[in-house]
């Protein structure tokens, strides 16, 4: 309590955010009711008529259902395993380069990807694996038959995978190199004089030092498990491919966009929001209780 | 920081959600007005009642558009939908004010035009396809038009709606009410032709194809014999692109030349009659098999593009533009639109129509027993709903003679952007007539002096501009479109004419409003009938097709089926 006196201007700062995360955040949650009912925009929320989990069993019924959910599962898995993976790689590696002017060119050059929109990448990446794109024109160039790589199944999650790591690998590289930064040169030094090497710096200091930010980084990540990636599948995708590309949300918006089904359509929703909450606790927890990791 | 982050994973997880919150406002509102209180206004307002009074105050009304770009290569440049110059006359004439809630391009209508029904935040008029007006409909939404059409319906609109005995009208009428202006037209319009480059078939001494033999011998040709005599091998054999029933581009008269009938276009399913007088699926009947079995040995030996799937039409008509594909499905406007771009960038370039090759001879198109994709309705909210009526009429009316010196491209006027349009349903057919009557008799105008002028006399002078060589107005391939698609005898409406005489063509029987399971299960059958037919067209083994029929039919399509023969069942009841 007295912290709070000391402290209540800075609080009244924080007002503002609450305030909107309330609104945004919270307020919309109301529409939850959706899922359990036959809505019809028009009657709205209090005339539709409350059907139960009617949604929610008309959805797992789907026969697609299965397959989309795994194609999320598998998707997002291997994105979120590369997101904390490749970065890490490339924080350590950019870390040991002396030049400064060089490592800030890299930098920018492996973030500038995460400022453009799929709308303008998905359009380039699917010309650039054409039957005629610069991919297979390499490929011929080497004497080796070119690939569909847009039409194949076994490809295409690759591309998927694979260009929306390159796409967003910048932005969690830079919060990893700025938890390097944090760590203090003194221990260096301390090593330094220990006789460790560069290597053994890398793994005994600069490793533990960003394992919270490591954590933190994957705990959140979790959250999205069912989030495989929205607009980029739905602008890349094409009917060929919906066997191993098809995810929750590109479901979702069909079953609500076209159809118009808007209570399973919000049955999905709830039950994204629902395993994404149960694993987040998870995880969180089990950050706490082996690693000693708190996020308040 | 830490803050920050975890409220905005909270803000993204819920992000689904709170867009479809935002939908119940609204509500309240449209419960509110009574739907009597608006006729009575408008009687005080105006009367007697006039197709073409003048509301004495501005009456406001609000729309929203998907545009495309203006069709008029004259038009001026940059100009928008709200400078539309329509809209300055419908002011002057009528003293009604158009206010758009949104427009976005077409592409994105559809989309656009879900959340607002969703959000139950609708304009006052709308132009709806069946499938929205179905829902809106059953939603209650929909303003009784019966007695604004009445009162203020002008003698040609009324003419237009009597044409067809009433029959649009009456499919639009429910519990007595009618709640929607159809804008139907002559359904033969949506008769399949075959659309094949006559310089290429020259180039390589080849007959138009009347058999698909003949069609599989010419476009391989077009493949493999370099028919633009360009010396490269950069050609291939016919348009397609991923939606195999679509509106164009697409494969429907390359499976009615098999007696295949799966759809009417617009990834709508077709039916059609058996020996037991029961309605059937076009689309899962043995004939489809066949025909995909056919693409899937054209595909394998490259006589369709390998990357169909990943093309839309907008790819097709680059492809069909720049002179690689030389034969496409498609209707009777082909030449207005693309087939004149590809004659004005190539001066050798020479389409012609032909009726659609079938296994022994010419085949039989689909052809639906309604045209009708435009309804206009009114918001019950509105409190003018003849000012609907009002507006067609006024549309209509601009198309006589005195009207033609104003009403031109070059001052603004873009046609396709005004909403709402009814046009006459005999258009074309008046086109046709009465041009080639001009024609005939050597007359260097049009004497017709109704409100169909405007549209036959731009066709006469893009024809008389045409066969002069004269480029002065517009450009070669503008001018032939204009022809060639509703003009000449050997053109789209004409080879569609000859069509429609020797009867050769097959209806599609089922012509009411998509029932409830299509409503709600059609978006999943039609995925898993693009996953199946793309994938056996690119080499997976034909029996797919088989598990696809029994798919279809246990998740809904017997249903459908069932609900298809009630109405007809109905229907011939009636």
């Amino acid at each position: 309590m007295r912290t709070l006196k000391k402290e209540y201007l800075l609080h009244l700062m924080l007002l503002p955010g609450v305030i909107v995360t309330l609104i945004y955040a919270y307020g919309p949650m109301a529409g939850l009711v959706m899922a359990f009912q036959q809505f019809e925009p028009l009657a709205g929320f209090f005339h539709s008529d409350f059907v139960g989990f009617d949604n929610f069993r008309y959805v797992f019924e789907l026969p697609d259902f299965k397959q989309v959910l795994w194609n999320t599962i598998v998707i997002s898995v291997f994105k979120m395993i590369l997101f904390l993976l490749v970065p890490l790689i490339l924080a350590l590696l950019l870390n040991e380069v002396t030049r400064r002017w060089f490592s800030r060119f890299i930098q920018s050059a492996i973030f500038l990807p995460f400022f453009l929109s799929w709308t303008v990448l998905g359009g380039v990446i699917i010309e650039l694996f054409s039957l005629n794109g610069p991919v297979n024109g390499l490929l011929g160039s080497l004497d080796m038959e070119p690939i569909m790589f847009m039409l194949d199944n076994h490809w295409f999650r690759g591309i998927i995978i694979g260009s929306d790591v390159w796409k967003g690998m910048g932005y969690n590289m830079i919060v990893m190199l700025a938890a390097i930064t944090g760590i203090h040169a003194t221990l260096y030094e301390a090593a330094e004089v220990d006789g460790a090497g560069r290597w053994k710096q890398m793994i005994h200091i600069t490793l533990p030092g960003m394992a919270p930010i490591l954590i933190l980084l994957g705990v959140l990540s979790l959250g999205g498990i069912l989030n495989a990636g929205f607009e980029q599948i739905l602008i890349m995708y094409n009917p060929t491919v919906y066997e191993g590309a098809d995810i929750i949300d590109t479901f979702v918006y069909r079953l609500g966009m076209f159809s118009q089904q808007f209570g399973p359509a919000a049955a999905v929703g709830f039950f994204k929001s629902v395993i994404s909450l149960a694993l987040v606790a998870v995880t969180y927890y089990a950050a706490y209780k082996y690693n000693n990791y708190r996020i308040f | 920081m830490r803050w920050i982050k975890l409220a905005k994973m909270m803000l993204i997880s819920t992000m689904t959600l709170s867009v479809m919150a935002a939908c119940s406002n609204q509500v309240k509102e449209s419960e509110g007005t009574p739907a009597k209180s608006s006729t009575e206004d408008a009687k005080t307002n105006t009367a007697p009642p006039e197709p073409l009074g003048k509301y004495p105050e501005t009456v406001t009304v609000t729309q929203v558009l998907g545009y495309n770009p203006p069709e008029d290569p004259r038009t001026p440049q940059g100009i928008t939908p709200e400078q539309n110059a329509y809209f300055k006359d419908l002011k002057d004439m009528l003293n009604i004010e158009v206010q758009y809630k949104w427009t976005v391009p077409s592409s994105q209508f559809e989309q656009k035009f879900s959340l607002a029904m969703a959000s139950a935040d609708l304009p006052d008029i709308m132009e709806l396809d069946q499938k929205n007006f179905e829902k809106l409909k059953k939603q209650g939404m929909l303003a009784d038009l019966t007695q604004a059409y009445n009162d203020y319906a002008s003698p040609a609109l009324k003419k237009y709606m009597e044409s067809d005995g009433g029959f649009a009208m009456k499919t639009f009428t429910s519990e007595g009410k009618l709640l929607a202006i159809p804008g139907f037209e002559d359904p033969f319009l949506s008769t399949q032709l075959l659309w094949i480059r006559k310089d290429w078939l020259d180039n390589l001494n080849l007959q138009p194809p009347q058999t698909m033999d003949e069609l599989e011998q010419v476009a391989r040709a077009f493949v493999q014999q370099d028919p633009d005599q360009n010396g490269k091998n950069d050609t291939y054999g016919i348009a397609m692109q991923k939606n195999l029933f679509f509106w164009g581009f697409d494969l429907r008269g390359f499976f009615n030349g098999f007696g295949a009938y799966p759809s009417i276009g617009d990834n709508q399913s077709a039916w059609i009659k058996d020996d037991s007088g029961k309605l059937v699926p076009g689309l899962i009947q043995p004939e489809v098999k066949t025909a995909l079995g056919k693409l899937q040995s054209w595909y394998k030996e490259g006589i369709l593009d390998k990357e169909f799937a990943l093309k839309d039409e907008n790819k097709s008509v680059e492809d069909i533009t720049a002179g690689k594909v030389g034969i496409s499905y498609g209707e009777w406007w082909y030449p207005n639109w693309p087939l004149n771009l590809n004659v004005d960038k190539d001066p050798k370039a020479e389409w012609i129509a032909l009726q659609i090759p079938g296994l022994d001879g010419p085949g039989k198109s689909m052809v639906p027993k309604i045209r009708s994709n435009k309804l206009v309705v009114v918001n019950k909210k509105m409190k003018n709903p003849e000012a609907a009526i009002k507006m067609i009429n006024f549309y209509i009316e601009v198309g006589n003679k005195k009207y033609m010196d104003q009403n031109k491209a070059e001052k603004g006027y873009v046609y396709n952007w005004f909403v709402p349009r009814i046009y006459n349903p005999a258009q074309i057919d008046t086109i046709y007539t009465e041009v080639n009557k001009a024609l005939d008799a050597n007359q260097s105008e049009i004497t017709l002096d109704d409100e169909n002028y405007k549209n036959v006399a731009d066709v006469f002078k893009a024809t008389k501009d045409y066969l002069a060589g004269n480029t002065a107005d517009a450009s070669k391939g503008v001018n032939w479109g204009q022809y060639f698609s509703r003009a000449a005898k050997d053109g789209g409406w004409g080879t569609t004419r000859q069509i429609k005489e020797s009867q050769a063509y097959v209806n599609n029987e089922f012509y009411g409003l998509p029932t409830a399971t299509q409503v709600e299960k059609g978006s999943q059958l039609d995925k898993l009938m693009q996953e199946t037919f793309t994938k056996i067209v690119m080499g997976a083994s034909l029996d797919e097709f088989d598990k696809f029929v029994q798919s279809w039919k246990s998740l809904g399509g017997d249903q459908i089926t069932q609900e298809v023969n009630d109405w007809y069942g109905q229907q011939s009841a009636k």
